[in-house]
Parts: C-alpha cells; structure tokens; sequence
C-alpha cells in the first residue's frame, strides 16, 4: 500500500519540536535550582568553571562537529577573547590623558587619574557586558584573519595550521610585555557589574551567568544545525565535492565555520577571565585545546547533547571527580597500609586520562558516546517487500517554468583538457537542444566522465568554451555552475553519507534558499515559510522515485541500498532545478527491472522540459532512449548522430571492437 | 669577532642542529609519503627516545658527573648508544603502528590524527611516570675539543654527529633507492593498491616505514641529548613541531627535502636566534611553517608528492 504524497506532507510537518523543548525547561530548571539545594559554594565554583568549558566545545564543535575542520589551536581564541577584557579591565596600560578619551569616560568606560606633579592618566574599566559582545567580535574576526588564506587548504594541513596558530598566540602574550605584562599576566582583571551589582569573588554569580550563555549557545547550536547553514557545513564535511557540485560554496561556510567558533571561544574567555581575574599565557597552552578536542571526541562530533555531557564530565572530572577518588584511594592505602596507595595524585593522570580517551573513542567509537545520527526503525519486513510503484500522476511544480531562451542550451566548443601528456578531452565540440536527451558513449578511459568534469567545473579546462544558453559557463567554480542550471551525478556515488534522505535533497535546494546565519539563530516567518517550502519540494522530487525514497526519509544515506543510493543521488540533483542533468552511469550496478524503471524516469524528466545527457555502457537501453548520442574514444568525439547512423559507424565499432587486420 | 664570525658561527650550529631536525623531520616525511598521515606520535616517540638514551648510558655506568671518554671508548659508547635507542624507539613506533594505527587503516578525514595525538599524550604521560616529572642531565661523554676556522668554532660534538647523522643519511639514501625493498616502499607511496596488486606486503612496508622513522626519530634525540645536555619530558613537542615544520619546507613525502628543510630550520633558529630575540625564534618557524602552507603546500622546492584520493 502507497501513502500518498500528502500524507507524507502532513507526517513531516507533525514532526514534534515539543518534547525537546520540554526536556530543555526540567534540565534549565533542575540547573538552576542546584546552587540553591546544594549550598556547597565549591561545588557552584567548579560548574561555573565547567560551563565555562561547554562553551568551549560547545564552539569547537561547530567546527569540527558541524563542519568537520580539524581545530588544534582553539584554544587560541579562548585566550585572545580573555586578553581582550583583561586588558581592557585591569591596570595594565595606563595612557595619558587626552581628549580621545573623553566619550569613553562620558560612557564611564574609564576614569582620568589626577597625579600631583605628574600627567593626568587614564584608567581603563570597560564594562564586561560590552567587551563579552566585544570580545566574540575580536575573536570572530582573528579567525576570519586565519582561516581566510588557510580554509582551502586540506583537512590535515589546516589541522597543522590551527596548531601553529594555537603555539604563536601564548609565545605572543609571553613576550609583548607592555600589553600583556608577560609569563605573570594580568591580574586584578575587574568583575562584572549588572545594574550596581557587583558580581566579586562568590561563584553564585558567575554559575547563572554561565549558564544563561551555555542555554544561549546551546539554542545556537541547534538552530544553526537544522538550518540551511548547518546542511551547508555537514554537506561539506561529508564530501566537499559533492558540496560544491550542490552550490554550497565551501570557502565561505567554512570560514562561516571558523568565525562562529572563534566567537564563542572569545565568549568563554572573556568569562572565564572576569571570574578568574587573572590571565597568564600558561593558561591557552596546546593541552587546554586537546582537552577541547577530548570532550568533542568523547561526546560526539557534531552531537549538541552529546558534547554537553562530555564536556560537564571532563570539566568535573579535572575539578571535583578525580580530587574526590583520589581521597578514597589514599583512604584506601591507609585501611589497608599500602604505601603507594596513600601518595597516588590521580590528578596527574588527567592527561594520560585525555590520551586514553582519544585513542580507544577513535579506535572503537568514532561517532561518540551519544552519536549525533538518530537510530531510526528499520522498515518492516513488510515495507521492505512491497511492490514498487509510481504514482504516474506525479508532476513537478517547477517543470516548464523556465523561460527558454533561443539557441542551443549547451555549446561546447574545442574543449581540450591535457593530463601531463595525455589528452582525456581534445577539441570536443558538442551542442545540445533543450529538451534533448543526448547520451555520451565510448570505451573506459575516453574522456566521458572527464567532459561531465569540465562542464561542471571540478577540473579546469585547458582550452575551449562551455556556453549555457549563449553565457559562458567555463572557469566559473562548481557550485557557482551548479546555481546557472547544471545538475550531475556522479559515476561513484558520492552522498552525504551520515545525512539523512531528506537532508541529502535538502543541501540541493541550498542555492536557491536565502537564510543566512542570522536568520537560521532568530528564525523570522520567512526563514520558516522558506524552511517548510524547502522540506515541500524535497518531498515532490522525492515523490517521483515512488515508494523507493519516500519511506526512508529519516535513514542514513549510509544505509541505502546501492540502486537506492543512485536514485538519491539523482534525485539530489533534480531538487537544484536544473535546465541541463547530467547523469553518469545512473543505471550502473542495477539490475534489468530496476534499470527499465530508471530508464522510465528518465524518459519522465525529458517531459518536464528537462535536458538530459547521459553516460552509459549499456548499449541497448542507449539506443533505445537517446535522441542523439556522441561517441568519444581518447577523448576525441569520433562519432555523433541519431543511433542509427551511429550504430552503423565505421570508427564506433572500431573503437568498440578493434581494427579488422587489413587484407589486401 | 666581526659581525661575519657570528654569522659563520651561527651557520655551523645552525647546521648541527638542523641535522637533528632533519633526522627527525625524515619520520614525518616517510609516514606521510606512505600512508598521507601526520603523526603527531612522532614528537612523542623523539622525547621517549632522549630517556632510552638516557638510561642505556647509565646503565653503561655514565652519569651526569661522569668524564668525558676519548677515543675508542668514545666511539664504541657512541655506536652502542645509538644501536639500542634507535632499536628501541623504531620498536616503539612498531607498537604504535600495530595497535592503534593499522586499525584506523582506510578510515579518512581526521580520525587517524585524533589517533596519533592520543597517543602522543599516552607516551609523554607514560615517560612522566617511569622518569618523573624533573629535567635529567645527559650525560657528556663526547669531550669538550674545540677548532677554529676563522673566528668560529667546530666542537667535536658537532663534528661527530655531524658524521653519525651523514652516515645515517646515507644509509637510509641506499635502503631506498638501491634495494628491492627500498622500491617497494617508492611503490607503496606511489600507490598502495598497485603496489599491493604487484606482490608488495604493504603491511611490511608500513611496518618497516614506522621502524625507520621511528628509530631515526631515537638517533635525533641522541642528538637532543647531547647538544643539550639535560632531558625532560615536555621537549618533545616544540623540537616535533619545528622538524614537522622541517618536513613542510622540503615538501611532505619527500625525503631528501626533508634533510635540506631540516638545515635550514637548524639555520632559521641559530641566526633568528643571534638577529632577532631568541624568545622569538617559534614565532619565526611557525609562521614559516603556516606561510608555507598557505602559499607554497609542496614546499621550498616544489615537487608535487604522490596525492592519493
């Protein structure tokens, strides 16, 4: 039995938000009556440092988690944001009184000290609350300052780049002694003040504040995740390519990435630092940013909860938990007189703890203790025999809207691409009507995949033009091709594997959705009417595979089946709206039902006005749909033409078969 | 002594030493030309090796306090210290290899490094227990013997070790180019399907990659030691990182850049050292190391490495 497509509409809009929103009032409220109940002000003092942590890994996660850049230098925004209120707030620069000064002290962000016999001076209390905002900015724009000329760099030098920075940050405290005061710090940093209050020394303050930013950020963390950005950065996480050729552009999410990280590691230090009142460089060395990555690791890269957890527990476990054991042990040693016992510091095992952690989460969980994928229900044995249909009537609502412009849709013209001495395209010229299916045919290794790569922009070219209604579409970057209408497949399958389904399509309408990072925090009606929209024509392209996608929605594309797996995949594409498709072995690995229902679909796409070119080896089946087929061997076109003429070329049965010895 | 006979000076201890971090730098490079890997292990297993230095010398009877050995004494130490902690440290990397990096085989993105980094923090914590927390003088066995060229100085030690790490070098230069197992590690660089497909055990090979670069890590640290004099267990992670820094400026993967790049990381710290402020010098290296990445990632001499997908 088929549900409709509107019964599939209704299911995903009663997705309920509710129970989350539940769990988020009894922990915010069991939270916040924990420093009542338990009125032990060293247990308050070690959660306030705690939050100040999540906020950390809650920031570090966007970046490893979400986007999947390898960070071993966060801990260098933690200390720029706390330098940027230390020193600000404490006595360590003292400049001269001028009249620049003056609209600070009218704001009461300084006071002019009056010296007997000496120059009047200026001391500096920036208000916390302006340098916490301050501070994330600073820190927002160091990292746009480092991740701009690095972010396209690969995965593991970025990591090495992120570590240098990491190392130069504390060298630079240490040494600019006028501004930082050098290895002593700064200290007398002064507290926040809110409404004449002053938040002083007792931890109670500092423990609402924490976790008024740690509830803050968490809401962030969310919103971001099931928006457009957040399927931005898990798209390129999964497969940067496959990013691109979807119209993410990955440069600017992932430096989109880095900045949002960087900021909320600016908001933990300038925390950390008013409650601490000190700031020493010892504080950001490399292992404060690989206590970062442990708690991410541990929890979850890219699990919001999961990554909360872990970094309560290794928070605490530096602060309280080991402390505690460590008497119990020593307890222990004296019960039962053994002398090692009694001196054991467990403390100092914090990093061996941290070594442990890392290698055997890698080795044996790498997804984390609460891993960020749901587990759905499996289909029942039920679903998974039902009869595959499709629902003829199915339409898209966007075929046929685009306007058409005279002139062939594509105009390939002496499009050559050199490998070292091969030529994989040599001075290939192909037009392409709108409307038309054209299939590329010819042996392994004669240029077909490489054309699809040239067209949509994932080699550059050597020579030649690619014009997509008359504009030039060549040299452009793939996901800036993929906006003009050019949608592809790939020849080995290349899905976001830990998305699910419906994610997958939903990356494919990201460039036509608008919501930035501001609009996925705040979420205004049009975000949201945009959001529903999105999920709307998802389902519709969804709806022309029939029940193969559908009933999946919610699975991991991981878990697909391989033919299923295709079908996503070309789904994916359509849902860009695409003018021209290009399909490269869509029916590769399918059997011969399957691969006549595909060939059904594709005759389908043809009839919404969509322009196909195909990649096949299975000649039959090409004969059988193509208007016009071009045959490439060594990346020369030998051969096009209707598959009658071609099907009876000399040079194509050549290719194919080999020369005939020649008699004479 | 003229500005030049500083500059001359500071060349031949930037040379010394950049033989460390080119001995070091080779680890790097080897790992990452085999399996595309940055062992953050390495930096590790470099400051490991400075205590089983360390200790085989004292078991040898040398302390701290000891006299300096002259002639074949000197020499037959010199080749025993070498042989057990460049044996020692190339087993260690053979443990790392087999219990926590051949699991992660085939596994991408950055779980392998992750890896290596927990590791690298298992090591250094292990080292705090067996040795403890505080510096460990190394014991000065080479003779202070000093000659003059111009103004500078070449002490013994220099030139000594400036021996071992040539003769090692060029050990290393025949394994690979000249044996058949030196080729099938070229091959399992270039591709390791191929390789595998042509009869090569890759396994072996990594192995064999692991132990080398390992056990050229365990002479870098002979050389830490010596030109130091003391150990500790926190030095692994800056020299680790300026011979990573090393690898990069010759092009990762390539090993004869390694050396080159080790030089001139040996040559940026002594005269950065002698122009600039010595508190300073990392800045210098690892802005080297991040300029270099962001604009020249194949290094100084800018020959491209095999790029697996």
């Amino acid at each position: 039995m088929m549900r409709t497509l509107d019964a599939w509409r209704s299911k995903m809009a009663l997705r309920p938000q509710q129970r989350r929103q539940l769990w988020a009032v009894v922990l915010l409220a069991l939270a916040a009556a924990f420093p009542l109940v338990d009125q032990n002000a060293a247990n308050t003092d070690a959660m306030a440092n705690a939050f100040v942590y999540v906020l950390l890994a809650l920031g570090l996660n966007i970046v490893v988690g979400f986007a999947g850049l390898l960070d071993l230098g966060y801990a260098a925004f933690f200390a720029v944001g706390a330098y940027a209120y230390a020193i600000v707030a404490s006595f360590q620069l003292k400049p001269e009184w001028s009249d620049v000064w003056l609209p600070f002290l009218w704001l009461g962000q300084v006071s002019r000290i009056q010296l007997p016999g000496q120059p009047d001076m200026v001391q500096l209390h920036f208000s916390f609350w302006a340098m916490l905002v301050l501070g994330a900015i600073i820190c927002a724009a160091f990292g746009i300052m480092f991740g701009a000329p690095t972010l396209h760099l690969r995965g593991d030098y970025l990591a090495i780049v992120t570590l240098g920075f990491g190392e130069i940050v504390p060298v630079v405290a240490r040494n600019w002694e006028w501004l930082t005061n050098g290895a002593q710090g700064l200290g007398g940093v002064r507290t926040p003040r809110l409404f004449g209050f002053n938040f002083g020394f007792a931890p109670l303050p500092y423990y609402f504040l924490g976790l008024a930013l740690v509830t803050l950020v968490i809401f962030v963390s969310y919103r971001l995740q099931e928006s457009r950005v957040g399927r931005a950065w898990m798209a390129i996480r999964e497969d940067e390519m496959a990013a691109g050729a979807m119209g993410v552009n990955h440069i600017h999410y992932k430096l989109l990435a880095f900045s949002m990280g960087a900021a909320i590691g600016g908001l933990g230090g300038v925390l950390y630092v008013a409650k601490l009142t000190t700031a020493t460089p010892d504080m950001f060395q490399f292992p404060v940013s690989v206590m970062i990555l442990v708690m991410v690791v541990l929890g979850g890269m890219g699990s919001i909860r999961g990554v909360v957890v872990a970094a309560l527990f290794i928070a605490l476990l530096q602060s309280v938990f080991l402390q505690e054991l460590t008497a119990y042990v020593q307890t222990l040693g004296r019960l039962i007189g053994n002398a090692y016992l009694q001196k054991v510091q467990l403390i100092s095992s914090l990093e061996l703890i941290f070594g442990c952690i890392l290698v055997l989460m890698m080795l044996y969980r790498r997804e984390g203790l609460f891993p960020a994928v749901r587990r759905v229900a499996a289909l029942t044995r039920e679903q998974q025999a039902v009869l595959p249909t499709r629902d003829a009537t199915v339409q898209l609502s966007w075929a046929g809207t685009t306007t058409a412009a005279p002139g062939a849709l594509l105009h390939i013209a002496g499009l050559t691409k050199r490998f070292g001495g091969v030529a994989a395209a040599e001075a290939i010229d192909l037009m392409v009507e709108r409307g038309e299916l054209v299939s590329v045919i010819g042996p392994n290794g004669s240029g077909k995949t490489t054309l699809f790569n040239l067209i949509t922009g994932l080699i550059p070219h050597d020579s030649g033009t690619v014009r997509l209604e008359g504009q030039e579409i060549s040299g452009l970057a793939p996901h800036a091709i993929v906006t003009r209408g050019v949608a592809r497949t790939f020849q080995n399958i290349r899905l976001f594997n830990n998305l699910t389904v419906l994610e997958n399509v939903l990356v494919a309408e990201h460039p036509r959705l608008q919501a930035g990072a501001a609009g996925a925090i705040f979420r205004p009606p049009r975000v949201c009417a945009e959001e529903r929209q999105a999920v709307d024509n998802a389902l519709e392209v969804l709806a022309l595979f029939g029940n193969r996608l559908l009933p999946r929605l919610e699975h991991p594309a991981y878990g697909l089946s391989y033919a299923n797996r295709r079908r996503l995949e070309i789904a994916r594409a359509l849902a860009t709206r695409p003018k021209l498709l290009l399909l490269d072995e869509p029916t590769a690995g399918m059997n011969p039902a399957e691969t006549l229902e595909l060939i059904d679909l594709v005759r389908g796409l043809q009839a919404f006005g969509i322009t196909v070119i195909l990649i096949e080896h299975k000649l039959d089946m090409i004969m059988d749909v193509s208007d016009r087929i071009a045959v490439l061997d060594h990346g020369v076109k030998i051969a096009e033409g209707t598959p009658a003429q071609v099907r009876n070329n000399e040079r194509v049965i050549e290719a194919y078969l080999g020369r005939r010895r020649q008699t004479r | 002594m003229s500005f030049f006979d500083i500059l001359l000076q500071q060349i031949v201890n930037g040379l010394a030493l950049g033989m460390m971090y080119a001995l070091l730098a080779l680890g790097f490079t080897m790992v990452y030309g085999i399996i595309e890997l940055i062992n953050f292990a390495h930096f590790s297993v470099f400051m490991t090796g400075t205590f089983f230095g360390l200790t085989t010398l004292n078991l040898l009877g040398f302390s701290g306090s000891s006299k300096a050995l002259t002639g074949l004494p000197l020499v037959g130490t010199l080749v025993l210290v070498f042989a057990v902690t460049m044996l020692a440290t190339g087993l260690l990397g053979i443990i790392i290899e087999r219990l926590c990096l051949r699991p992660m085989r085939g596994v991408s993105g950055t779980a392998p490094m992750i890896t290596t980094i927990g590791v690298a923090f298992i090591l250094v914590n292990v080292v705090l227990m067996v040795w403890g927390p505080q510096t460990q003088p190394f014991p000065g066995v080479i003779p202070d013997q000093r000659w003059t060229i111009g103004q500078a100085e070449v002490t013994l030690k220099q030139l000594l070790l400036g021996a071992a790490g040539l003769l090692l070098l060029l050990a290393l230069h025949y394994l690979v180019r000249r044996t058949a197992l030196g080729k099938a590690m070229r091959a399992t660089a270039q591709d390791v399907d191929a390789a595998q497909m042509m009869g090569v055990d890759v396994d072996r090979i990594i192995i064999l990659t692991f132990f080398l670069g390992s056990a050229l890590a365990g002479a870098g640290s002979l050389f830490f030691g010596f030109y130091y004099g003391f150990t500790a267990f926190y030095i692994g992670y800056t020299t680790g990182l300026r011979a990573f820094t090393s690898a990069v400026l010759g092009g990762i993967g390539n090993i004869p850049g390694a050396v080159l790049g080790g030089l001139l990381i040996g040559l940026t710290q002594s005269l950065g050292g002698q122009l600039l402020q010595v508190r300073w010098t990392d800045v210098i290296i690892f802005s080297i190391l991040i300029a270099l990445l962001v604009f020249r990632p194949t290094g100084l001499f800018g020959i491209q490495t095999p790029q697996k997908a």
